[in-house]
């Protein structure tokens, strides 16, 4: 019966596309909202700061080549939008260094606010994004394709390019990293007002990016 | 029901395939209800991360639309819109979110296009056929500002393939055509609505960013994409500035 039903929730998410395809602006407006946050969240650990305006850029595209989406996994074809996007981004902004984002930008890095958002909530959500950011690329993907996005792995494969192993791998590791960062949240913090340890997010490069996480 | 309420659980719900291992439980439940078993941090962090919209992430909404329109418009005169239960609802669920202001998490992701998958994947299988080719080239090429007076190679609103050209394919629309005449270039529209659509802060920064440069481009500078918009949208799009171009005046300016 679960089959039965993703079969139907399916089947509705497809019509909206297809509203959307005819012309229908409301049902383009409920596509947007549906998938936009995590979308965003997503392109935010691929680009920092800049993740409004690629996903800025994603919806124009989605809005232009909506006609061309010919069926199949909608979330996973604007997500590819998206990420083709950033790596775009991404190329442009090497090119132009002189572009790159003001530090003060980076470094707006959750703080209690965030934290203490959901009362009942361990961990607000920036704080959680934050802490998926800062695994290295490939584990962070997998889990936000799968966990935020809400892709199956044979999905989030086609998106990266890699197979639906590859993606599952990455995302086991990921969350086994992601464990093991929890626990020393928890071993380290005990006064309610230190917020979270501040991940390695933000100001972290490139190399602390890619090494496995100590301890 | 709300409509907006039902598509954000069929979004949920279609994530949770059935649970193949308990990574897949994790992964899955992050958009699911939350389970009243003791909570897991693991599966709390998974879920916090998947927490429906936060005021801000929306923001881009009226920019998204004024896009879909504007596709239209430049595109195929599409069927009747059907309406079906498509409709309200989505005030109610904006009005169930929670309140905190999102200063984007700021994880710039250097390491992403990492040496061994730089590029884009070619999307074996059947899903997107589209995405993977297209995108490259429209928007965010930093072209020349000269000779692009017509339909440039970025022209955003000229689709890469597939649909009709905007000439005569739509007959109500007011034929707006303003390529060749100044510089205006009919397909910065969609840029200029995104831009104007912006919250005044936001707008030196988008102006910033490699994806408007080639807006920037076309009207000569960045202290003159105000004015190239207002132009460009008056003769494309009147409706559209008369409705959002008021903002303009009060937060333009000097």
């Amino acid at each position: 019966m679960e089959r039965e039903r993703q079969g139907h929730d399916r089947d509705e998410l497809s019509q909206a596309v297809q509203a959307a395809q005819a012309g229908d602006e409301q049902a383009f407006r409920l596509l947007y909202r549906g998938l936009q946050p995590g979308l965003l969240r997503y392109l935010t650990a691929l680009v920092g700061a800049d993740a409004e305006d690629v996903a800025s850029e994603t919806w124009l595209q989605v809005a232009r080549d909506l006609p061309n989406f010919t069926g199949g996994e909608f979330r996973a074809w604007v997500v590819t939008i998206g990420r083709n996007r950033a790596m775009d981004h991404l190329r442009r902004q090497r090119r132009r260094p002189t572009l790159s984002v003001p530090v003060e930008e980076l470094t707006e890095v959750p703080g209690a606010a965030d934290t203490a958002e959901h009362a009942g909530e361990s961990l607000g959500t920036e704080a959680a994004l934050a802490m998926i950011a800062s695994l290295p690329p490939r584990e962070a993907e997998a889990v936000l394709l799968r966990a935020v996005i809400g892709l199956d792995a044979e999905s989030a494969g086609r998106v990266l390019g890699r197979r639906a192993g590859a993606v599952r791998t990455a995302a086991h590791r990921g969350l086994r990293r992601l464990a093991l960062l929890l626990e020393q949240r928890a071993g380290h913090v005990e006064s309610p007002d230190g917020v979270v340890p501040r991940p390695r997010t933000g100001r972290s490069s490139q190399a602390s990016r890619t090494e496995p996480v100590d301890g | 029901m709300a409509d907006m309420a039902r598509m954000g659980m069929i979004l949920r719900r279609l994530a949770r395939s059935a649970g193949r291992s308990g990574d897949d439980r994790l992964l899955d439940g992050a958009r699911a209800p939350r389970s009243p078993a003791a909570p897991d941090p693991l599966a709390e962090l998974l879920r916090a991360a998947a927490a429906p919209a936060r005021p801000g992430e929306l923001d881009g909404e009226q920019a998204a639309l004024a896009a879909f329109r504007e596709a239209r418009r430049a595109g195929v005169p599409a069927a009747r819109p059907r309406r079906r239960r498509l409709t309200a609802g989505v005030v109610l669920w904006l009005a169930g979110l929670t309140a905190t202001a999102t200063a984007g998490v700021a994880l710039a992701a250097a390491g992403l296009d990492a040496p061994d998958e730089s590029v884009p994947p070619p999307a074996p299988g059947t899903v997107a056929p589209m995405p993977t080719g297209a995108p490259t080239a429209s928007t965010g090429v930093p072209g020349p500002p000269d000779s692009t007076a017509g339909t440039s190679t970025g022209d955003p609103t000229t689709p890469s393939s597939g649909v009709p050209s905007p000439t005569s394919t739509n007959p109500a629309s007011p034929s707006p055509v303003p390529e060749a005449t100044t510089n205006l270039r009919s397909g910065d529209a969609g840029h200029c609505k995104a831009y104007l659509s912006k919250p005044a802060r936001q707008r030196e920064k988008a102006l910033a960013s490699p994806g408007f440069a080639d807006l920037v481009a076309a009207a000569g500078g960045a202290e003159n994409v105000s004015a190239y918009c207002r132009e460009l949208l008056a003769e494309t799009d009147p409706n559209w500035l008369a409705k959002h171009g008021a903002e303009e005046d009060s937060t333009a300016g000097g």
